[in-house]
């Protein structure tokens, strides 16, 4: 029997291209001819283009053309973006795209260009749009409603109302209730209530979204980054005008995404197009510096929550009000904060207002637990206080309102999940940690230092069904994954295609997995985002691999006799039970297959899969035994996944600087198919989201829009050093009982935990003084110390 | 015209063998001409076109720059395209002037140490991100402070020395080499000049597009450390948002000579707080005398930041610049 | 050469931010020029040495020309201007002290001398003895005519102030106006006790005019500098230069270069300008020094 692979540790098939440098990126493609082109960017956050004269850039010796936004067959409008655009709604954004024979000509080229702008109102604070008469970041409106632009504006009331300490809240779009707020709060023996900003934060992926494009024989053919291999190539023909068939996609690695590159980038058009318009193939390489304009960014918030609990620590009320700062095309992320609070909290009681903005701000996308991560920072602290209150152990005010499997619900349909193992999460991180002992060092003095503990509990989605799997034998006996899913930089390519080896019980170095090019034949895929990846992909080929099962069974029972449940298959065999001898090898199948063709090679395939899978079987028909199936397995209720994250910091109360001792994070996520890989996923989390916590910024000027955090020593993002050598991870490793290999996604829930963990911990260090504001950095705490005035005020966003 | 960003144009490189060839060349390019050393400042203002030579001088083949060397009378002589990491390792550096060598080793991160010299650490432009933006600000020849207004985000700029600009110097060897009292040898076609640590550093009062005295055709060669004061204590920390690849919010650089329990003599020089390393002189005076205990820092400290203002956000700046002189005499080893 | 600045604001548009110092030589150099062409053009007459004894009676030997406030004036407002040239462009061209601080102040030091002459002239003098009309025309053609030789020119005697004089005033006036008005604005964008920092107080195109003005209007100054220590170190100009210092001219001087119908010297002793005075002729005149002493 093959070992099985499932939980164990495995080195991915990319991993030593990776650490080699063997790795090619978009960037490291080349074909013959091929041009470069440069973008110009928009030098005023909202402005119309009233001209271009690029006479004398096109004069230039080697220019070979340049590509304005109304050459693109996708064209930006109200919330569309485009690729280019002529009413540019941020600093920065691609106004024109020139091709030169390098990109030190056609940068030139660009600076040659003269550009005729009439600058138009912008805001960069949604707040600042709510006022009467003020700026919309759009011409039509300041808000996204049902694809069509509206301005909403608060009377002057509601801001003198709310005065300087907190949030104005006006009429608000979105808005639903649980049960009756007021009644909740009139049960509680405690209220807390804080406004609270939460910041907007750039992506900064390593890998900046450069792309390559050439056509051939009408086919176009783009090397770019993404999270989704078969899931962009869609959304590439929708960009060059033409259909699916005829575009080639190939972006076989992905230097990180985390939600910017879900399918593709809109920039993918520039080369796409201006390849078709020049003839020559087209590289586009974007620059840090680009990246952090078009590189889309987390939406952040400015809002307001009121919590009510009993004095057994339940929670009988939250109330809460959230104001988006939504880019110039729009957010979502306020939607899903108001769910996630729910997984958190199960408040008996609640309400939920929010108003999402635009803002004349580099475009927002989800970005790693979008909205969850967000709503988690924010709340865990106000948990923190009330439990200080109530004197409760906060580990305990956390497991007192936490879902089960059992009756545990989710958002407004209350509906129901899959699993919940929140408690043994909590409880196997607090033992990690050794919360019990550190929670007696809260407060305690070390010369200048003072130690602040914290918990994080944070819920996110984490599976979806109904996607294709597509596994191959060929006559060589290896076992072809085929993966429509990107190779996002995580290491499920690789680790969603082991319940196919283990259902065939096949030894893991049999199996190939192929993907990163959708001429290579790519089932119907998920996109890489709400990490959903691990539990859609682990049971689609899960399917497959069942399907392949009966297949080799048909197969041999048809060659060799005897019934088809007859047939057992392991380690790279088909044959009778009991008589290992009686059968025929992998690749013995595979060639039986391509003779017999029809169901065995692909010539018939389920009538449930999807289009895009059927072709990618008809593809491949007759080369080997192919097996196509869709996930038909059974869900009952949405899949979360839960990470708890605890943090040891240590403040210094001289200089309000942090340093985080120790950091220990436990996690619900279903069977543990990788562990390696998931202590890599959850604690990279956990570091992205300490990092919006703790000093990565995104800085503008007020008052001429534009952003100063272009580059990663502005930008801040966390290092290695920020965070301790050894943060400690474990699983409580319980299947799910809804999905074949029992595994949820791990990608998003820790970022929230992590970012809230420090928040708390450093409240904590503070006596349990929230600043209830991320970026939280030294001298926002300094200030707080020494009882200087506060940096910002209450409601500044971008500090 | 467009902007365009991040993409160095074209210029002409000039590799000189030795310092004179170097002089000529720069004497010759006048302020067309660019000094390159480790590249780590001069990259930056090249990629995005905002400082645009005709001609860059490449320092990296003048050997005679490089390198550590010990005189007859103690002191101790580091050229100025030495590494920073071979500032911060030197067995010389560490024992004589070990608050030189942890200055040297807290810069940025190890890569940026390994490429970044010595004298390009000191002559580094301020990193006012206005500034760095092509912004036609005072210090880029224009008329006006994009980061003194009332809605500017200068939370890393300066709460003294402020002269229309507002920046900082961003140099975390810089305070330690005046704390240290050493010297800046200065070769032109004219000859060499050397100047004091602390007179090398201008404001903008004096001249708001310099940050030093250097002037086109100007060659640090060497820095020049005095023999080692015995037994002195030192003290250096920079205060960060993070702790690699981050400039000082604000640092200081402190030598304490404390004999019979009492300071004797001090230097304490904190960067970061104006556009020049600035030398707390009344605050050594106030500490001289005293015990080096948490009251005489304290006092020591208070005194440091008396006349300091600060900008819409960098108010914390004067408790940090308090608190970091209180230290340097509490807490000097 | 430039004669402007110009730069690409932080949303790329090209505005004025000042005027090109290039322009600072070019005030020196036809500052020289002017200088060396009159010294060599002109030939240094002192006086026309023609005094008619019928004019002289009945005048003191000192007739006032300059009160105390007056001088006080024109010397407090040259040190301030001295001092406001020199801090404005010895850094630039490269000798560098610390001279914000100094110039604003001394500029405002400036204005107050400024706003004194203003009271001045209104309270005390006659507002219109540097107006120019067609009599200073006339009398200035002919001064041009005579310095430059023509056969049957004469200099002609002016009025108190001779007409170059009064276009120097002018010349100075405007320029002074320009750089005051343009430097009081300038002073919201430094850190000062008087007004509030506001850098945004107008565009960057109005705010790059305003500098370019002022650059205008002090390299203007350069070049009136120039001009006018010339002049006054000018061996026939020296008896006014002297007046300015000691505040009287002796009777020679007051009849060889002044029409004593154009600036009467008023029966009590006192020295008036009559000439388009409107309604208030005579009745601004100032006691002579004489009577003073
Ligand atoms: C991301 C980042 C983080 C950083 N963090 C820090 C930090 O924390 N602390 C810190 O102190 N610094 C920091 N730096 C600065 C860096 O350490 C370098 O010291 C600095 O950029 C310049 O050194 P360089 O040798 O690269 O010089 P260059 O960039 O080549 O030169 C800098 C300037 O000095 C001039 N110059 C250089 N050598 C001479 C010479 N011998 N004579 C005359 N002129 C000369 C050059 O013309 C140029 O103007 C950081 C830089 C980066 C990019
Ligand atoms: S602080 Fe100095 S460098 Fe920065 S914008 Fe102001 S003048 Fe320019």
């Amino acid at each position: 029997m093959a070992e099985n692979v499932i939980g164990t540790d495995i080195s991915p098939p990319d991993l030593r291209a990776k650490i080699t440098g063997q790795a090619r990126y978009a960037e490291d493609f080349h074909a013959e001819g091929m041009v470069f082109a440069k973008l110009l960017l928009s030098p005023m956050p909202h402005a119309r283009v009233l001209g271009v004269d690029a006479s004398a850039a096109l004069a230039m010796e080697g220019v070979l053309g340049i590509l304005r936004a109304d050459e693109l067959p996708v064209q930006a409008e109200g919330t569309r973006e485009g690729a280019l655009t002529d009413e540019p709604k941020y600093e920065g954004e691609p106004i024109l795209a020139v091709a030169a024979v390098d990109e030190t000509t056609a940068a030139a080229a660009v600076e040659a260009i003269r550009v005729d702008l009439e600058p138009l109102p912008f805001v960069l604070d949604p707040l600042d749009s709510l006022r009467e008469g003020g700026p919309d970041a759009q011409l039509g409106g300041n808000m996204a409603g049902r694809g069509e632009l509206t301005s909403l504006k608060w009377p002057a009331s509601v801001f003198e109302e709310a005065g300087a300490d907190r949030l104005p809240m006006g009429e608000a779009p979105v808005e639903w209730a649980i049960g009756d707020i007021d009644a909740g709060f009139a049960e509680a023996n405690v209220v807390v209530e804080e406004t609270i900003v939460h910041q907007s934060v750039t992506h900064h992926p390593m890998e900046p979204r450069s792309c390559m494009a050439y056509w051939q024989n009408g086919k176009l053919f783009l090397h770019g980054s993404t999270q989704s291999t078969e899931r962009t190539r869609g959304n590439v023909a929708r960009m060059a005008g033409v259909e699916p068939d005829d575009v080639v996609f190939i972006g076989e690695y992905c230097g990180g995404g985390f939600g910017s590159k879900i399918s593709g980038s809109p920039i993918m058009a520039v080369p796409a197009v201006l390849s078709r318009k020049i003839g020559r193939p087209v590289m586009l390489r974007i620059t840090r510096y680009e990246e952090n304009y078009i590189g889309r960014a987390r939406a952040g918030f400015q809002g307001w929550a009121k919590l009510g609990f009993r004095a057994d620590g339940r929670m009988t009320a939250l109330d809460l009000y959230l104001v988006q700062d939504s880019g110039p095309y729009g957010a979502s992320d306020f939607f899903t904060a108001g769910t996630v609070a729910t997984a958190s909290y199960q408040p008996e009681n609640m309400r939920f207002r929010g108003v999402a903005i635009l803002t004349n701000t580099p475009p927002r996308s989800a970005q790693r637990a979008p909205g969850g991560a967000q709503i988690v920072a924010m709340l865990e602290p106000l948990v923190d206080k009330a439990a200080r209150e109530l004197d409760i152990d906060r580990l305990e005010i956390r497991k007192i309102n936490a879902p089960d499997s059992d009756d545990g619900w989710l958002g407004a349909q209350q509906g129901r999940f899959t699993s919940a193992y929140v408690r043994e999460a909590l409880d196997l991180g607090g033992e990690l940690f050794g919360w019990e002992e550190k929670k007696q060092l809260s407060g305690q003095r070390n010369g200048t230092k003072v130690t602040g503990v914290g918990i994080g509990l944070s819920p996110f989605t984490a599976g979806s069904t109904g996607r294709d799997g597509l596994l191959v034998i060929r006559p060589d006996g290896k076992l072809y994954v085929h993966q429509g899913i990107g190779n996002l930089g995580t290491h499920s390519i690789a680790d969603t295609a082991r319940p196919a080896a283990d259902v065939l019980d096949l030894s893991w170095d049999q199996v190939v997995i192929v993907w990163g090019d959708t001429s290579k034949h790519l089932p119907y895929s998920t996109v890489q985002a709400g990490s959903q990846t691990t539990h859609a992909h682990t049971r689609a080929n899960h399917a497959a691999a069942t399907a392949m099962v009966v297949l080799l069974q048909e197969l041999a029972a048809r060659e060799l006799g005897g019934s088809p449940s007859s047939y057992r298959v392991a380690d790279g065999r088909v044959f009778r039970a009991g008589n290992r001898a009686a059968g025929m090898s992998f690749g013995e199948a595979a060639r039986v297959a391509m003779e017999l063709g029809g169901k065995f090679s692909g010539g018939e395939y389920p009538e449930d899969l999807h289009d895009a899978t059927k072709a990618a079987v008809a593809g491949l028909a007759g080369e080997g035994l192919i097996a196509a199936a869709r996930d038909n397995y059974e869900r009952a209720g949405s899949v979360y996944t839960w990470v708890a994250t605890f943090a040891q910091v240590e403040l210094d109360v001289e200089t309000g600087e942090v340093e985080i001792i120790d950091l220990a994070s436990a996690t619900d996520c279903g069977t543990v198919m990788h562990p390696r890989s998931l202590a890599g996923q959850t604690n990279g989390g956990v570091f992205q989201g300490i990092g919006m916590a703790k000093g990565q910024r995104w800085v503008f000027d007020p008052k001429w829009g534009i952003p100063f955090t272009k580059r990663f020593y502005t930008a801040r993002p966390p290092g290695m050093l920020d965070v301790p050598p050894r943060p400690r991870f474990a699983a409580v490793d319980k299947a799910d009982p809804y999905t074949p290999v029992g595994a949820k996604g791990i990608g998003e829930p820790p970022v929230g935990a992590g970012e809230a963990a420090y928040v708390c911990a450093v409240a904590d260090a503070m006596g349990g003084l929230c600043l209830c504001r991320t970026p939280l950095t030294a001298d926002m705490i300094l200030a707080e110390l020494e009882g200087r005035p506060r940096p910002y005020g209450l409601l500044d966003t971008h500090v | 015209m467009a902007v365009m960003r991040d993409m160095i144009p074209p210029f002409e490189l000039f590799q000189p063998a030795g310092v004179d060839d170097a002089v000529r060349l720069m004497r010759e390019h006048g302020d067309k001409g660019w000094v390159l050393a480790g590249g780590l400042d001069t990259f930056d203002w090249f990629k995005d076109r905002i400082k645009r030579p005709e001609a860059v001088i490449d320092l990296g083949g003048v050997d005679e720059l490089k390198g550590i060397a010990v005189g007859d009378d103690g002191e101790l002589e580091i050229g100025a395209m030495t590494s920073l990491t071979e500032v911060a390792e030197n067995g010389d550096v560490r024992s004589g002037y070990p608050l030189l060598a942890e200055a040297a080793g807290l810069v940025a991160t190890p890569q940026i140490r390994n490429q970044g010299t010595l004298g390009g650490n000191i002559i580094q432009d301020t990193r006012c991100w206005y500034y760095r933006s092509g912004w036609p600000c005072y210090r880029a020849g224009g008329n006006i402070c994009y980061a003194a207004t009332p809605r500017s985000m200068n939370r890393e700029h300066c709460i003294v020395g402020a002269s229309r600009c507002v920046a900082v110097n961003p140099s975390d060897t810089a305070p330690a080499l005046i704390a240290l009292d050493a010297e800046m040898v200065v070769a032109s076609t004219g000859g060499e000049r050397t100047y004091p640590a602390e007179d090398f550093f201008i404001g903008p009062d004096i001249d708001i597009e310099r940050m030093t005295v250097l002037e086109p055709g100007d060659l640090l060669t060497r820095i020049r450390l005095p023999a080692p004061w015995s037994g002195a204590r030192w003290y250096f920390e920079k205060i960060r948002d993070r702790k690699a690849w981050d400039f000082s919010l604000v640092s200081v650089a402190s030598m304490v000579n404390v004999e019979g329990g009492v300071i004797r003599d001090a230097r304490i020089v904190v960067n970061g707080i104006a556009p020049y390393p600035v030398r707390a002189t009344a605050a050594e005076r106030a500490a001289t005398g005293q015990a080096p205990s948490d009251e005489t820092g304290q006092a020591a400290g208070e005194i440091a930041v008396r006349g300091a203002r600060a900008l819409r956000h960098n108010d914390y700046k004067i408790a940090l610049t308090r608190n970091l002189v209180k230290r340097a005499i509490r807490d000097a080893a | 050469m430039e004669f402007l600045r110009r730069a690409l604001n932080p949303w790329g548009q090209d505005v004025p931010i000042g005027v090109s110092w290039d322009l600072i030589w070019a005030a020196v150099i036809i500052g020289a020029v002017f200088v060396v062409g009159h010294a060599l053009m002109v030939p240094k007459k002192v006086g026309t040495g023609e005094i008619d004894p019928d004019e002289a009676r009945g005048l003191p030997e000192k007739l006032q020309r300059h009160t105390v406030g007056a001088r006080g004036f024109h010397w407090s407002m040259s040190a301030a201007m001295f001092v406001l040239l020199i801090t404005a462009f010895f850094p630039v061209v490269g000798i560098q002290f610390p001279w914000v601080t100094i110039h604003w102040i001394a500029g405002v030091l400036l204005i107050l001398t400024v706003l004194y002459h203003i009271y001045h002239v209104f309270a005390k003098q006659d507002f219109w003895a540097m107006w120019i009309g067609r009599r200073d025309i006339e009398e200035g053609k002919q001064g041009l005519k005579a310095a430059l030789g023509r056969p049957g020119a004469k200099r002609p005697r002016a009025a108190k102030y001779p007409v170059d004089q009064k276009m120097f005033h002018h010349a100075a006036t405007i320029v002074t106006i320009g750089a005051v008005v343009t430097g009081v604005l300038m002073m919201f964008r430094i850190d000062n006790f008087l007004l509030p920092q506001n850098m945004y107080l107008f565009s960057d195109s109005v705010w790059g005019w305003i500098y370019v003005i002022h650059g205008v209007c002090g390299i203007g100054l350069i070049f009136l500098v120039i001009a006018h220590v010339y002049f006054a170190i000018r061996p026939e100009k020296r008896w006014m230069t002297w007046s300015m210092i000691n505040g009287w001219i002796d009777r020679d001087r007051y009849l060889e270069n002044h029409d004593p119908e154009r600036w009467v010297v008023g029966e009590r002793g006192a020295v008036g300008e009559l000439e388009g005075s409107g309604g208030g002729g005579g009745g601004t005149g100032q006691p002579a020094l004489s009577d003073k002493a």
